[in-house]
């Protein structure tokens, strides 16, 4: 989630085309379900604060797990474990949406009765007014949803209000028109960003110190940033249940205190001591044996989709030969990448992660550093002077050293620049910035459709000047097209997860990344937490819904 | 003996005292008799040695690497195993820990988590911060001597202006400006005129550490100046038709030699304390290269399961620094034992 602010760029969206109804998931495993008449009050830490308490703004993994349960948008993904967890179900809507053959209309309709915490009826105008935040407030989910007829206009102050979105507030009615037909619209309207709050809401200022009523399970009622949050249960939350959301989850606990303690350390000992319920960040590489051995009962690794990579600059020398970039892929050593991360990184040297539909396992680089010395051999590059990026973070930081090293090793002259995390990825995704030849990228998903990794990180269209997603400057026209014709399809088309794959096959072909791991996440929590009943979501993390005391 | 009245003595022969063979007495000059007190000050004189140990074992890193270790301070070894009582060990285990201290060669205080040999890269980071602890030590001292003879000697605006830009570098805190400076540097390196170093260079650290610490050696170093300024071996030079710069560096720097030797010992401690901080803070010395500060950085991560990654930097830091200030104690009170130098901050 690290990499979610990286995946507002124009170009997300501006390409995204083609309708349909998500085919994710499909695994029919034990769902988690979580929800529950238990009461008690548990507290959760996390290492940082979520970036915003606000629906419409909030774009990292930590606040995304806050709001899952605050705020519900018409549709939602599924509260359950696995892929299942990936499926998009109704959430304040009746139904899945109804879409026009040409794929270009979206109709919905508002459930009735239902109101937010405070006792404010949620409209189906309140649908209009979130997407209007979006453009007001300046978030960086709003890109996603620039495809809407009018939105363009609305953001520039052209026109009152988004016409391709009308509502009827009598009836529940919610019709979304698209400038084009776009095949991920029905995922994207179940992210936070498209939950309605009411019209009291502040149109264009973050609302984190005084969040809008809720519609989840809980609601926020106090917020003290970037220090502590608490969620308690919704008093209103019934009316919404009544209404038939039945897959929208109760809390299985009354309150939970959320508190950011910078120290993973320390948040590994509360946990163990049983003074901390549960943390959001996996125990660091040094205290993960330990929790291991000691609490495995309560203690698991859980899947996370995402894809860690090296970058390397297609366009310039040496990495515009594709030798150089197939030693490379030899070269690195996924297990020796595992380590480092302590053993919470699932190998690999594909684009697309487990979980994610397209994915097919791979291996077309296995590590042979003796093959990668005669590549280089072969290309004999002229230019050997590499800089490496990486940025400051713990296990970031190992990851460039052992690349620097590894550079090294094939004879090159590679220079390490360690710059901050918070500053890293908006540097690197800025082509001024000098000596971008190779460095360290990652990517977690924002909504379950191959298309997320694919065209943000690997489309032409997304080298740009600034706030780039494509650090490889990846740019193959025949590649594009394939990428282009697959948006005009849905998931569930026969043969469309196929060429996902295929795809996912013909940039490692030519060795566009050098991916190497998926890392896994973990839950931790305390003895009195109900182990078995809490369970890790895909797109959000822990469901705190799932949270219940013994 | 003794000459009667009217009679003038030989020049260049001192009076003897009463009772002494003339062959008896020799001049002795203010250094030997500095040598002399220093001898006697066996505490602070071990503490010399153990420094100048600290640094020979240094400089003899490559041969360690070469000829023990076999390999280098920056060379990963994370999927290698190693020869443990017989039987194979990863140099870093499948769930991440390295390999710990042991006689086992290869590996004498353990691995890193990248699995790279402690011991050298202790004797390379050592070099590291031994190396920017003098040579930023030598840039704060000729700042601070030409700032110092300057406002000291001339006065009046030169001095008010270069004083008003000392006391701003004084007005922050040392650490704080040194990592404003690093994290600046880091990215974009210095460039100023024809005088550019890179962001990675073991330079920056040397030029911010020299830099922060000018105003805390130029200052004292002007209030001698000041002082002397008045003397009237000063006047005399005046009067024989010196010049300002031959007065300076003829008259008054011989004069404050001794406080610049003593500032130059406890400068350097001081800056290994800084450059270790800057680098643990990642303001300092640039990864993957070593330095003591930058050990102890990758270390406290796994402080529970391989505290030897930060304790053996740590300890050597202390030793250094501590021989570093006993021997610059001592070296103050044996060139002028009335002196009153404390480096501040």
């Amino acid at each position: 989630m690290t990499k979610m602010r990286k995946a507002v760029t124009a170009t997300v969206v501006a390409a995204l085309t083609t309708f349909g109804v998500a085919a994710c998931g499909g695994d029919t495993g034990d769902s988690g379900g979580g929800g529950g008449t238990g009461g008690g009050e548990i507290n959760v830490s996390m290492t940082s604060f979520p970036d915003y308490v606000d629906p419409q703004l909030s774009y990292t993994l930590e606040g995304w797990e806050v709001l899952y349960n605050t705020y519900t948008p018409l549709l939602t993904y599924k509260h359950a474990k696995g892929e299942e967890g990936t499926q998009v179900v109704p959430g304040l809507a009746e139904a899945m949406p109804d879409i026009s053959p040409d794929g270009k209309t979206y109709k919905l309709k508002l459930r009735k009765n239902m109101k937010y915490s405070d006792g404010t009826p949620i409209k189906a105008s309140d649908f209009t007014y979130a997407i209007q935040r979006l453009f007001k407030a300046d978030s960086g989910g709003s890109v996603f949803y620039e495809d809407i007829v009018g939105a363009k206009e609305y953001a520039d102050d052209k026109a009152p209000t988004i016409s391709g979105i009308v509502t009827d507030d009598n009836t529940g009615d919610i019709t979304i028109s698209l400038k084009d037909a776009n095949g991920t619209f029905t995922e994207l309207l179940g992210l936070m960003f498209a939950a309605p709050v009411p019209p009291t809401t502040t149109l264009d200022k973050d609302t984190t110190n005084n969040p809008p009523p809720s519609s989840g399970p809980f609601m926020i009622s106090k917020v003290e940033a970037p220090q502590t949050l608490t969620m308690e249960r919704n008093p209103n939350f019934k009316t919404v249940k009544d209404a038939g959301a039945t897959d929208v989850a109760d809390a299985g606990v009354d309150k939970i205190t959320v508190t950011q303690n910078k120290s993973n350390s320390a948040q590994v000992t509360g946990v163990e001591q049983n003074t901390i319920d549960f943390m959001t960040d996996p125990p660091d590489a040094d205290r993960l044996a330990e929790v291991k051995s000691k609490f495995a009962s309560r203690f698991r690794m859980e899947d996370s989709i995402n894809t860690y990579y090296f970058w390397m600059n297609n366009q310039t020398a040496p990495f515009n030969d594709v030798r150089v970039r197939q030693a490379i892929n030899y070269a690195v050593d996924p297990e020796a990448l595992n380590r480092v991360f302590g053993g919470r990184m699932h190998p690999t040297q594909q684009i697309l992660p487990p979980g994610m539909p397209g994915y097919e396992e791979y291996k077309p680089y296995p590590y042979d550093m003796e093959k990668a010395k005669a590549l280089i051999a072969e290309a004999n590059p002229t230019d050997r002077n590499i800089t490496v990026w990486t940025d400051d973070e713990p296990d970031r930081k190992r990851i460039g050293e052992y690349y620097h090293d590894l550079l090294t090793q094939l004879g090159f002259n590679a220079t390490l620049k360690v710059i901050a995390g918070d500053v890293y990825f908006t540097t690197i995704g800025n082509q001024s910035t000098p000596d971008l030849d190779t460095g360290f990228g990652d990517w977690f998903q924002d909504f379950p459709h191959p298309d997320d990794f694919f065209r943000p990180l690997l489309n032409g269209a997304s080298i740009l000047p600034t706030n780039g997603n494509n650090y490889s400057r990846a740019n193959y026209p025949d590649l594009d097209a394939k990428m282009n014709e697959l948006r005009t399809k849905q998931l569930s088309d026969p043969g469309v997860k196929e060429q996902y794959a295929a795809l996912d096959k013909a940039y490692m072909e030519r060795a566009a990344w050098a991916p190497y791991g998926n890392e896994e996440f973990t839950t931790f929590l305390s003895e009195r937490m109900d182990f078995d009943k809490s369970y890790h979501h895909l797109l959000f993390n822990q469901d705190y819904s799932s949270f219940a005391l013994k | 003996m003794t000459g009667s009245v009217g009679e003038i003595e030989a020049p260049g022969i001192p009076p003897v005292p009463a009772g002494v063979a003339p062959d008896a007495v020799r001049g002795r000059s203010p250094w030997y008799l500095a040598w002399v007190r220093l001898r006697r000050n066996r505490v602070a004189l071990g503490f010399g040695v153990l420094f100048i140990l600290i640094v020979l074992v240094c400089l003899a890193a490559p041969l360690w690497a070469d000829h023990v270790a076999h390999t280098g301070p920056d060379a990963n070894h994370i999927t290698d195993k190693v020869l443990i009582d017989g039987q194979e060990e990863y140099v870093v285990s499948p769930d991440g820990t390295p390999i710990g201290p042991g006689l086992h060669g290869r590996y004498l205080l353990g691995a890193d988590q990248n699995g790279r040999d402690v011991m050298v890269r202790l004797l390379y980071g050592g070099r590291t911060s031994i190396f920017i602890g003098v040579a930023a030590a030598l840039v704060t001292t000729v700042l601070a001597v030409l700032v110092g003879l300057l406002c000291g000697y001339y006065r009046g605006w030169i001095d008010a202006i270069l004083s008003r830009i000392m006391d701003v570098v004084w007005a922050f805190p040392v650490l704080l400006l040194g990592i404003a400076l690093g994290t600046t540097l880091a990215l974009g390196g210095l460039k100023i005129g024809g005088l550019v170093i890179s962001g990675d260079s073991v330079w920056i650290p040397i030029m911010i550490i020299g830099l922060v610490y000018v105003p805390y050696m130029a200052r004292p170093i002007r209030g001698e100046i000041l002082a002397l300024r008045e003397k009237e071996f000063v006047e005399a030079a005046v009067a024989q038709g010196k010049g300002p710069i031959r007065i300076m560096v003829s008259e008054l720097l011989p004069n404050v030699v001794s406080t610049i030797i003593v500032f130059f010992t406890l400068n350097i401690a001081n800056n290994m304390l800084l450059e270790s901080s800057l680098s643990f803070l990642g303001a300092g010395v640039r990864p993957p290269s070593a330095s003591w500060g930058t050990m102890i950085a990758d270390g406290y991560q796994n402080i529970y399961t391989a505290p030897h990654l930060t304790i053996v930097p740590g300890a050597m830091i202390v030793l250094t620094v501590l021989a570093l200030n006993v021997f610059g104690d001592g070296l103050r009170d044996a060139l002028d034992p009335r002196a009153k130098i404390r480096l501040e901050h």
